[in-house]
């Protein structure tokens, strides 16, 4: 890790949930590395990766966590939620069955994570715009019903790839800022009521803040 | 079933050296099935040692091993890596405009990183395993990497290549006569050939050694070639019987799963041309419905790929090796490759059910041991995880699901695979 790397202000903790094949993996690697591999492997178990930017004059370091959609892992990735501030849920615009099972994705996440993390609705491969199946004033809908964010991405096109993680940084950013100015707490931030011990991403003198959930 | 060889070269466990690994109250750790048997680390040592054996058709592993052990060439590759990926850091800032170029930079520099390792297998070899087919397969393996290289047909094939080098040392030699002896029978000593199989199968004895030990074939000579008729005509009685259903409501979940992850397996040695695709997902779809306890977890696929290659081996001519077409194979040759992987990839799967059954009990358990381990052999390397707050969960669940298959190159994996049958 170079040095720059490691001079910022938080380390947000992001996952990536969804269905097997819905694209997280390459949402990941287009935002993290600016690739896309047509025949990626499948994830097994969980695999992350960072990129560090700017929100406002704040460096801003997103860890982003990508698992497995694969039932079979559920009792093993539904730990890796700990400690999240985010979460993108992805669903495939080509596949209603993917977007019909959003709704357990969330009480997945809901049942592991802190209820304050921020979630943004997904939906990948407006590429194939051809073959959709999933209306987008339909998802838009059930995502402003249920509160969550909503972008339709392309990690194949790069379409709102990069805005998609920007935005969802940026609420966790402002969320983080307000509860700044209410708490009292000095550095250490959190987005829920009562903050774990544990789970602070970092914690050494040279990283003015950081969040945990 | 599976031989542990954890912590070969390394003291046992020691509870009074360890005790913040055991909370008070709980029972000692499991310790690997081998070292239950023994009381001393000398016999432990004495009993597995010959896995280590020099000389024989591992040298080639040997030497990637050697390599791996390498301090001084760690700390280069580490280097290399974080110099690579500072290196990408600042590439990123160009973005789209400069991302061919980068592409190409970052595969190129990788690919050298990573040609050491591959050149020394290839190493072990005469001639005919070229440097580019191992390059171009070395770039298959890490999933980060952008493919831009069209994978050889079946460049690792020349795995089989080696049993046709014209010197076989003497000792070599000798290595396969014995195993001919035992395979020969007239009932093979199941024994004496798992120990044999301990420090390597030779190529050319590897199909049948393999189909022995895993229980598939019978030690018994006479009845090998009916039992292969029968388990063949069996396994394509229930492709006939439940293929079928893959599109039934009931298992097109199943169906549908297997079909989107095979293009995603990117095998190093096997381009997976439809004729190849298809004999995986009916392997894959008749093992899941048959075993509805676990039914098909995402990293049994890559349990076909090594029994799949090992047999192809059984029917190709050597210089047939490195561009090998595995459909232009004849269609009942084919149908035998299929059935014989099929169920000797049961016979694996078998012994290690649990690691796919619900949350994946048996996977937990490996991870366990493996923490256990690394407290035990390299304790600053597990308080460091520990500080960081890295689960060995978060980094080996992988490991042991895919049985490594995703860590080491193919050849590595089936010479470890012959300690494992």
């Amino acid at each position: 890790m170079g040095s720059a790397e490691e001079d910022y202000n938080f380390v947000f903790k992001v996952v990536l949930i969804g269905e097997s094949g819905v694209g997280k993996t390459n949402l990941l690697s287009r935002f993290t590395r600016n690739e896309f591999n047509h025949d990626s492997r499948t994830t097994i178990g969980v695999e992350f990766s960072t990129r560090t930017i700017l929100v406002g004059d704040a460096v801003v370091k997103a860890q982003i966590w990508d698992t497995a959609g694969l039932e079979r892992y559920r009792a093993i990735t539904s730990a890796y939620y700990r400690g999240a501030v985010g979460a993108l849920v992805v669903f495939d615009i080509t596949k209603h069955q993917t977007y019909d099972v959003v709704d357990r994705w969330l009480k997945e996440l809901y049942d592991h994570a802190e209820a304050s993390i921020v979630v943004m609705l997904v939906g990948n491969k407006t590429d194939l715009a051809q073959a959709r199946e999933v209306p987008m004033e339909e998802a838009k809908m059930f995502a402003d019903n249920n509160g969550l964010l909503f972008v339709e991405t392309s990690a194949l096109d790069s379409t709102n790839v990069e805005q998609a993680f920007e935005t969802i940084l940026k609420e966790i950013f402002h969320k983080v800022q307000k509860q700044k100015q209410r708490s009292s707490q000095g550095n250490t931030v959190s987005l829920a009521s009562e903050s774990p011990e544990s789970t602070t991403l970092a914690q050494t003198e040279k990283r003015p803040c950081c969040v945990a959930l | 079933s599976i031989q542990h060889v954890y912590g070969a070269q390394h003291p046992p466990f020691d509870p009074l050296l360890h005790g913040t690994l055991i909370k008070p109250g709980s029972k000692p750790p499991t310790t690997p099935v081998k070292l239950k048997k023994v009381s001393t680390f000398q016999e432990f040592e004495s009993n597995t040692s010959d896995a280590w054996d020099l000389g024989d058709d591992d040298d080639e592993l040997l030497a990637i091993a050697a390599e791996n052990l390498n301090t001084e060439v760690v700390m280069e590759t580490a280097h290399k890596v974080i110099q690579n990926h500072s290196k990408l850091q600042e590439q990123h800032k160009f973005q789209e405009e400069h991302l061919q170029e980068e592409k190409q930079v970052e595969s190129a520099e990788l690919t050298s990183v990573d040609n050491r390792l591959v050149k020394s297998v290839s190493e072990g070899h005469t001639s005919s395993s070229s440097d580019n087919a191992s390059e171009s397969s070395s770039m298959q393996r890490s999933q980060s990497l952008p493919q831009t290289s069209t994978p050889p047909l079946v460049s690792g094939m020349g795995d089989c290549n080696t049993s046709v080098t014209p010197a076989l040392t003497e000792r070599e030699a000798s290595r396969l006569d014995k195993f001919k002896q035992l395979l020969a029978g007239p009932n093979t000593d199941l024994e004496e050939l798992r120990k044999l199989s301990w420090s390597g199968i030779p190529k050319r004895v590897r199909p049948s050694a393999w189909k022995l030990l895993s229980g598939y074939l019978p030690a018994n000579v006479d009845r090998r070639e009916s039992t292969l008729q029968r388990k063949r005509k069996e396994y394509f009685a229930f492709v006939e019987q439940y293929y079928d259903s893959r599109n039934d409501e009931n298992h097109q979940d199943t169906y549908r799963q297997i079909h989107i992850d095979i293009p995603r397996m990117s095998p190093e040695v096997l381009r997976l041309q439809p004729k190849v695709t298809e004999i995986f997902e009916r392997i894959l779809f008749i093992w899941a419905i048959r075993h509805p306890a676990s039914g098909y977890v995402q990293g049994i696929n890559d349990l076909v790929t090594p029994f799949f290659v090992v047999f192809v081996c059984e029917y190709i001519e050597e210089e047939e090796v490195e561009n090998f077409d595995v459909s232009s194979l004849p269609e009942e040759v084919l149908q035998n490759i299929e059935a014989d992987s099929y169920w000797c990839m049961s016979k694996l799967l078998d012994g290690i059910q649990d690691n796919y059954t619900f949350a994946q009990p048996g996977i937990q358990k490996k991870v366990k041991m493996l923490e256990e381990l690394v407290s035990r052999i390299d304790e600053q390397v597990h308080r460091h995880l520990d500080q960081h707050e890295v689960k060995y969960l978060q980094f080996a669940f992988r490991w042991m699901n895919n049985l490594l298959m995703r860590e080491v190159p193919l050849q590595c994996t089936i010479r470890l695979w012959d300690t494992y049958q």
